[in-house]
C-alpha cells in the first residue's frame, strides 16, 4: 500500500485517536498565530506603545512562545508515538522497513499538523481581532478596524516557517527514536517502560528539607529589617531561596512522595481499604515514569500562580495607593491669587453641577528641634529619596489646622476616618506618615515646633496614613490644633497655598485635568485622583495583557498535559479496571479510584504551585513594592481572585480529566 | 449433594450473530465439584463462562448460583456478588502491574472488609500452599509465567469463593507449570472445597476434572465422568470423545 493511502486510512480509522493530537496542536497554534498577528499588527502597536516598550515585551513573549510550542508539540508527539509503538512494531514485524514506517509517520504528521495550520490560523485570526477588541474598548482607543487585516499575511508567513521547522524537528526526534530502538522493544514497549521503584529516605528527607528551609527563608522577609533579605542582601538570599525551592520540589517529587506513599502503607488499617489498596500502589507506579513530567509541571503551575497573583497584584497595588498618592479629585499648587478664580472658571465650563467643592489649604513650614524626627521630616530633600528631583522640598513639618483637616475628609467622602477623629488641645498633633513603619512607632513622641524665636513642644496624639494632600504638595504633614496653626500662621513665613477640588460631577473628566494641566503649564503639583487610575491603567494594560498571554499559556500548557497524561494512563491500564470489575469493584468504586489517581496528579502541581505563589508573592510584596498601605489582608484580594481563578480552571480541567478517564475504562 | 449452581436454558444471541452462541444450556453443579468446559474455538464455551459469572447477560433462560438468581441482580448487585461469591483465573493471569504479588492477593480480601492481621495471615498461609511466598513482594513482570498463574489462583481462591471460574488458566504455560497450576486449583478443589468451573481445550488440563461438559455450537453435545476411573484412564476417555468430535466436524 502506497504510504500517504496507507496514512489516510490510518487517520480515518483511528479519527478519535488522531482528533485529540490534532486538537493540541491547533490549540498551540491558535495562540502562537494569534499572538504572531498581535506583535506584527502596526496600527495597535502605534496606539500602545510610544518608545519600543511593547515591541520588545513582544520580541521576549515570543521567544516563551516559540519554546513552549517546540516542547507542547514534542510533548504530543511522544505521547502519541508511545501510544502506538506496538503498531510500529507489528509493521516492523510484518516486513517493513524502518525508513518506510518513517515516512508514514512523517505523512501522518504533516497531515495533522497541516490540518491543525488550517484549523489554528482561522481561530487565531478570530482570537486575534478579539484581543484588538477587547483591547480598544478597555483602553478607549480609535482605532480603525479596517485597516488591520484579518489574515496578516507576514504573520501567515511567520507561523508557517515555524510550524515546518517544528515538523522536522519532530520527524528527527522520530526517526532517531525509530532508529535506536530494537523490533523487540518496540513490539514489547509498553512492557518495558516501567522499572522497579527503589526508595531512598536520604534524597527523601533532604527534598523535604530543602522546601520547607525554602519556605522559611521566604517566610524571614517578615522580620523587616533583621531579615536575612537585609542584613545578607537581597540577591543572594533570592538565589538561595530559589535553588532551595527549586532543588527540593525535585527531590520532593522524585523521591519525599513515593517514599511517604510507600511508608503510608504500613499503616495496615488505612492501607486495606477498597481504594487505598488501588491508588497508594498505583501512585508510586506512575510517579515512577512519571516524576518529570510531574515536576516540569509542577514548576510551571508555580510560575503560572506566581506570574498571575503577582501580576494582580501589581496592578491593583499603584490603583489602590492613588488613594494616598491623590486623595482629591483634583488639586494644584496656587502661587498667585488670581489663579484660584481662572481655576474655578475652567472647573465650571466642564461641570454645570454645585457638588464642586473647592478648599483652600495654606501649608506652614516648621522646623523641630527634637533629637529623633520621624522619617517624613527629612523625605525629598536631597536627590536620591524624592520620587521627582526637579522638585526637592525642604526638611521640616507641613503645618495644616485641625479644621481643614476635617474639611478635606469630607469633601474627599472618607466618612470612617472621620468618625475615628478625636478632637487635638493645642499642644497636640497627628503625623501623617508617608509609609507605615511597625518597627518605629512615633505615637507620644513629643517634638518642640521653631515658631519664630520660641519652642512650643506638641505630642503626637495619633499616627495616621489618612493624608487629605497628595505627597507632591506635602509630606511630613502634621495636623495641629486650629490655635496653634494661628499662632504659626502669624510668626511664620510665606505659606505654600494648596487648592483641593472635589465632587462627583468632575470624577473621570480627562478634558478637564488636560484643560488644567495646559493652564498651569504642566505644573507637577497638579494631582487628579481620576487621571492617576486612568494614567496607570493606560502604562501598564499593554504589559498586562502581554503577560496575561503568558499565563494563558501556561495555563493551557499545564491543563493539556495533565489531561493527556492521565487520559494515557488510565487507558494503558483499561485491563486494570477490568480486573478491578471482575473482582467485585462496582463502576461507581471504579470511578471513585480514578479520581483520586487524578486528583493527586493535579493536586500535586496546583497544591506546591500555590505554596510557591504564597511566598513568592510574600517576598515580592514585602522586599520590591513601596509599601504605602500598610499590611491590610485585602491588599492581597486580587491575588487570592487570582489563585481562586486558577484554582478554578484546575477545577475544569480536572473534571474534563475525570470524565474523559472515566469514558476511557469503562467503555466495555 | 445440592446444586450450587442451575443453569436452565441459557441463550445468548448476540445482535449481528446468525446463530445463538449459546443455546438453550440447561446444566448444574454441585458443591465442590470441579468441571471442565471443552469445545472447539467458537463453540460457546467462554460465553457460557461470561455468562454465568455475571460478566455477561443472558438473552434468555436462567442462572442460579447459590440460589441467587443472577439475572435479577442490578450492576451494583452483581459486582457484590462476584466481590463475595465468585473467583476468576484467566489465561492472561489479569494481575494488577502496580501492585505486589501480595497486594494484588489482598485486594479481594480488603474489598470485603477483612482486618488487615486476618487478611495477612491468610494470605501468607496460602501462598506456601501456592509454592510463591517467596515472591509475595516482588511485582508480577519479575515473575515466570506460571508463577504469576500461581499468584492469580491464590488471589482468585484465597476469599474461599462459592464457585471459582477458570478460563484457559494453562494456555499460557509451559507443561511443568501448567501441571503445577493444575495440582494446586485439585487441592483446592479437594481440600478446602472450592467448587470448580474450568473453561479449556486442553485435555490434560481437563482430566483434572470430575465431570467434562463438551460444548459444540453453543449447546452441550457430551457429558463424561471421571467417576472412579483414575486420571489416565478419564485423559483417555476424554481423548477419544475429542478425536471424535474432531472427524465429525
Amino acid at each position: 500500500m502506497h504510504n500517504l493511502s496507507m496514512a489516510l486510512k490510518n487517520l480515518k480509522t483511528n479519527f478519535t485517536f488522531y482528533a485529540l493530537y490534532l486538537l493540541s496542536v491547533s490549540f498551540v497554534i491558535t495562540i502562537f498565530f494569534a499572538f504572531t498577528s498581535f506583535s506584527m499588527n502596526t496600527v495597535m502597536l502605534e496606539k500602545i506603545s510610544n518608545d519600543g516598550r511593547v515591541e520588545t515585551m513582544c520580541n521576549t513573549i515570543s521567544v516563551f512562545l516559540m519554546a513552549f510550542v517546540v516542547f507542547y508539540m514534542s510533548y504530543s508527539n511522544r505521547f502519541f508515538l508511545r501510544r502506538r509503538t506496538k503498531e510500529l512494531g507489528i509493521y516492523a514485524l510484518l516486513g517493513y522497513r524502518k525508513s518506510t514506517i518513517l515516512s508514514l509517520l512523517i505523512t501522518e504528521n504533516l497531515l495533522t499538523c497541516s490540518g491543525a495550520f488550517i484549523t489554528g490560523i482561522l481561530l487565531g485570526s478570530f482570537f486575534h481581532k478579539g484581543i484588538v477588541f477587547g483591547i480598544t474598548k478597555l483602553l478607549d482607543l480609535a482605532v480603525n478596524h479596517s485597516e488591520i487585516p484579518f489574515f496578516n499575511p507576514n504573520a501567515i508567513m511567520k507561523t508557517t516557517c515555524f510550524i515546518f521547522a517544528v515538523v522536522i524537528v519532530l520527524a528527527l526526534s522520530n526517526s532517531r527514536f525509530l532508529f535506536r530502538t530494537s523490533l523487540m522493544d518496540l513490539v514489547r514497549y509498553d512492557k518495558s517502560a516501567e522499572k522497579r521503584m527503589k526508595f531512598h529516605a536520604v534524597p527523601s528527607v533532604i527534598g523535604f528539607l530543602a522546601v520547607i528551609s525554602g519556605y522559611c527563608l521566604a517566610l524571614d522577609i517578615l522580620r523587616g529589617e533583621k531579615s536575612l533579605w537585609l542584613t545578607v542582601g537581597f540577591y543572594p538570599v533570592a538565589m538561595l531561596t530559589f535553588a532551595l525551592i527549586l532543588s527540593g520540589t525535585v527531590l520532593f517529587i522524585a523521591s519525599s512522595l513515593p517514599f511517604a506513599v510507600q511508608a503510608g502503607k504500613k499503616n495496615k488499617r488505612k492501607f486495606y481499604t477498597e481504594t487505598k489498596i488501588i491508588t497508594a500502589p498505583g501512585f508510586i507506579y506512575r510517579i515512577r515514569s512519571n516524576s518529570r513530567t510531574l515536576i516540569m509541571l509542577t514548576l510551571l503551575s508555580a510560575a503560572t500562580l506566581t506570574v498571575s497573583s503577582v501580576m494582580a497584584l501589581t496592578l491593583y497595588y499603584p490603583i489602590a495607593a492613588v488613594s494616598r498618592m491623590a486623595p482629591s479629585e483634583i488639586e494644584c499648587r496656587i502661587e498667585d491669587e488670581n489663579e484660584i478664580t481662572a481655576i474655578k472658571e475652567i472647573v465650571n465650563a466642564y461641570s454645570s453641577e454645585a457638588d464642586v467643592i473647592f478648599l483652600q489649604t495654606d501649608i506652614y513650614k516648621v522646623t523641630s528641634t527634637a533629637e529623633q524626627l520621624p522619617m517624613e521630616y527629612g523625605i525629598g530633600t536631597s536627590k536620591g529619596d524624592a520620587d521627582n528631583e526637579k522638585i526637592l522640598r525642604e526638611a521640616g513639618f507641613e503645618c495644616i489646622p485641625y479644621s481643614a483637616y476635617k474639611a478635606l475628609l469630607e469633601a474627599q467622602g472618607r466618612t470612617k476616618v472621620l468618625e475615628h477623629l478625636a478632637s487635638l488641645n493645642k499642644d497636640e498633633c497627628i503625623l501623617i506618615k508617608y509609609q507605615p513603619e511597625p518597627d518605629n512607632n512615633e505615637a507620644d513622641s513629643v517634638y518642640p515646633l521653631l515658631i519664630g524665636n520660641e519652642e512650643i513642644p506638641v505630642i503626637v496624639t495619633s499616627v495616621t496614613l489618612d493624608n487629605p494632600i497628595s505627597f507632591a504638595n506635602s509630606i511630613g504633614t502634621l495636623v495641629i490644633s486650629d490655635d496653634l496653626y494661628h499662632t504659626i500662621a502669624g510668626q511664620s513665613g510665606p505659606a505654600v497655598k494648596i487648592l483641593s477640588i472635589n465632587g462627583k460631577s468632575i470624577e473621570d473628566n480627562e478634558a478637564l485635568f488636560q484643560a488644567l494641566s495646559d493652564y498651569l503649564s504642566g505644573s507637577p503639583y497638579l494631582q487628579g485622583n481620576s487621571h492617576r487610575v486612568h494614567e496607570i491603567f493606560s502604562l501598564s494594560s499593554s504589559t498586562f495583557l502581554l503577560i496575561g498571554f503568558l499565563v494563558v499559556l501556561f495555563f493551557i500548557a499545564a491543563g493539556s498535559i495533565l489531561y493527556f497524561n492521565n487520559v494515557s494512563a488510565v487507558t494503558d491500564s483499561k485491563s486494570d479496571y477490568e480486573i478491578l470489575w471482575k473482582m467485585g469493584y462496582t463502576d461507581k468504586r471504579i470511578k471513585k479510584i480514578i479520581k483520586k489517581q487524578t486528583a493527586a496528579f493535579f493536586s500535586i502541581p496546583f497544591l506546591f504551585g500555590l505554596a510557591d505563589c504564597v511566598f513568592g508573592t510574600l517576598v515580592y510584596k514585602s522586599a520590591l513594592m513601596q509599601n504605602i498601605l500598610g499590611n491590610s489582608p485585602l491588599l492581597y484580594a486580587p491575588a487570592m481572585a487570582a489563585v481562586m481563578l486558577t484554582f478554578l480552571i484546575y477545577l475544569g480541567y480536572y473534571h474534563i480529566t475525570v470524565h474523559a478517564c472515566c469514558k476511557a475504562a469503562l467503555t466495555k | 449433594m445440592s446444586a450450587l449452581l442451575e443453569a436452565k436454558e441459557v441463550t445468548k444471541i448476540y445482535a449481528k450473530a446468525q446463530h445463538p452462541s449459546l443455546n438453550k444450556v440447561s446444566f448444574s453443579v454441585s458443591k465442590s465439584e470441579f468441571i471442565a468446559i471443552m469445545g472447539a474455538s467458537g463453540s460457546g464455551k467462554t460465553t457460557l463462562l461470561n455468562v454465568l459469572s455475571t460478566i455477561d447477560t443472558p438473552t434468555g433462560g436462567s442462572i442460579t448460583i447459590d440460589g441467587v438468581n443472577i439475572k435479577n441482580l442490578s450492576d451494583s448487585g452483581a459486582a457484590d456478588f462476584r466481590r463475595d461469591k465468585l473467583g476468576f483465573i484467566f489465561q492472561e493471569y489479569l494481575l494488577l502491574d502496580s501492585l505486589t504479588i501480595f497486594e494484588n492477593i489482598a485486594v479481594p480480601l480488603t474489598l470485603q472488609k477483612l482486618p488487615p492481621q486476618k487478611i495477612e495471615n491468610m494470605i501468607k498461609s496460602l501462598a506456601e500452599v501456592f509454592g510463591i511466598d517467596a515472591q509475595l513482594n516482588k511485582y508480577p513482570n519479575e515473575l515466570s509465567g506460571g508463577q504469576r498463574q500461581r499468584a492469580s489462583a491464590l488471589r482468585a481462591i484465597v476469599k474461599r469463593p462459592s464457585i471459582l471460574f477458570a478460563d484457559e488458566p494453562t494456555g499460557a504455560l509451559d507443561s511443568s507449570s501448567a501441571t503445577d497450576l493444575l495440582n494446586t486449583l485439585k487441592e483446592s478443589n479437594e481440600e478446602l472445597h472450592t467448587t470448580i468451573l474450568m473453561v479449556t481445550h486442553d485435555t490434560y488440563a481437563a482430566s483434572f476434572a470430575d465431570r467434562i461438559l463438551i460444548f459444540k455450537d453453543g449447546r452441550i453435545i457430551r457429558e463424561l465422568f471421571k467417576q472412579n476411573d483414575d486420571r489416565r484412564t478419564f485423559y483417555d476417555l476424554i481423548a477419544r470423545e475429542v478425536a471424535k468430535l474432531d472427524i465429525e466436524r
